[in-house]
């Protein structure tokens, strides 16, 4: 009963480190998209550098991935 | 969250568009250089600093000054459109009330021109569409053939209503002042309300269209003293909303009947120590260098605002603030050296 009770508690904190760490990407990148896509209609040369600003908030979710797969796989 | 965002306004798209125009805004050594060239030349070099469409639509039409004037408005006409069309929710609220001047300069531009029997070409040409008033419509501004109709028709468009009593005060009269003056007074009174003060920045905005509703009036004061003008007389023209300048301040300054008298009570002011007080010269008495100056205060409390908040409709204001200066400064140039004015007295009316 108790490990089942572990092993739920384990995957809604899995849940929630993806869950949340999409939801603060999304908003990071609303604001960084909405830029970039300013910056591009002023200066098209602009596309590679804003592309890069664009997919640095990803990397929240990526964080949140890993946590997730630590928190169900290893512990 | 959605609905809400959208009412707030698109803060990251708008202002990373005004930031990448204003760094293409002409810098001090700019000017200088500009300086020692002939009109031909300043036209060539302004062309190749992001007034290259407008100088080419407009070549065909004018040529020399008129050029280098009607392109430069023209150029700012399609900046201000462009933020304005790219701004939305709340922004673009205040975007569009700040740029309502424009309309009121185009209705009075097409107002005094009607009065004084000018064709309609000879009332477009100086015509700043850099409102929400675009060009048809105030192309059929322009065929309307009476006062009363222009105004009519402007209530409709601008959602103005104009007061029984300036109607009838101009009927009587036959002035168009008290239009204008009315209009003035309007615009300011319509910019405060479009301003929620909830939020820091629109806080900051608030003060800062204050603080500038005290600089014209200071001006108007200042103007009209130099004239020998001073008491009610003066009150006529105060626009109320300033920060420093309640009407009661106002009556002080305007009931004093030079500048010097005047002065005094004008060193209450933040724009009088550091920005009046060096070019006021009581026995040669200069109104061109009071308003530079004035002009130089409003574009440091812009720029001090503009950094302030990022995201905010602080930047948009700081970039429409220098770039009414840049066009402010190409005109001046170009005039100076058409006039053949000397380099130093240029450069003193440049506000940089």
């Amino acid at each position: 009963m108790a490990a089942a009770e572990a092993a739920g508690l384990i995957a809604v904190g899995a849940g929630l480190a993806v869950g949340l760490t999409g939801l603060g990407a999304g908003i990071a990148e609303g604001n960084v998209g909405a830029a970039a896509v300013g910056a591009i209609t002023e200066d098209a040369s602009l596309f590679g550098k804003a592309m890069i600003f664009m997919v640095l908030p990803e990397t929240i979710v990526i964080f949140g991935l890993v946590i997730s797969i630590l928190a169900i796989f290893v512990m | 969250m959605f609905k809400r965002s959208v009412r707030k306004g698109n803060y990251a798209y708008t202002v990373t568009r005004v930031k990448a125009k204003k760094s293409h805004l002409l810098r001090e050594e700019d000017y200088d250089k500009m300086i020692q060239m002939s009109v031909p030349e300043i036209s060539r070099y302004i062309s190749e600093a992001g007034y290259q469409k407008e100088m080419a639509d407009l070549a065909g039409k004018y040529e020399g000054m008129e050029l280098l004037e009607h392109a430069t408005y023209q150029n700012m006409a399609n900046v201000f459109n462009s933020i304005l069309g790219a701004s939305q929710g709340e922004l673009a609220t205040m975007v569009s009330a700040y740029l309502e001047k424009w309309d009121i300069w185009n209705l009075k531009v097409i107002l005094r021109g009607k009065s004084y029997g000018l064709t309609g070409n000879g009332i477009k040409e100086d015509l700043v569409p850099a409102g929400k008033i675009d060009e048809a419509a105030l192309d059929k501004l322009i065929s309307l053939e009476s006062i009363d109709d222009i105004l009519n028709e402007y209530s409709r468009m601008g959602k103005v209503k104009f007061p029984a009593d300036v109607i009838s005060d101009y009927k009587e009269s036959g002035n168009l002042g008290v239009i204008e003056d009315y209009l003035d007074k309007l615009h300011y009174q319509r910019l405060l309300d479009s301003i929620s003060p909830y939020t820091q920045p629109t806080k900051i905005f608030l003060d800062y269209i204050r603080r500038d509703i005290d600089v014209v009036n200071l001006r108007t004061i200042m103007k009209l003293k130099s004239e020998g003008i001073y008491g009610e007389k003066v009150m006529k023209y105060y626009i109320p909303g300033g920060m420093q300048i309640d009407s009661k301040f106002a009556q002080l300054l305007a009931n004093a009947e030079t500048v010097s008298a005047a002065a005094g009570d004008m060193s209450r002011l933040d724009v009088f120590e550091e920005y009046i007080k060096p070019v006021l010269d009581f026995d040669n008495y200069d109104n061109k260098a009071v308003v530079s100056a004035i002009k130089k205060y409003q574009e440091d409390q812009a720029k001090k605002m503009a950094h302030m908040y990022p995201l905010s409709v602080l930047p948009v204001i700081d970039f429409m603030v220098h770039k009414e200066t840049e066009v402010r400064n190409i005109r001046v140039v170009a005039r100076g050296v058409n006039s053949g004015l000397g380099r130093e007295t240029i450069k003193g009316l440049l506000v940089i």
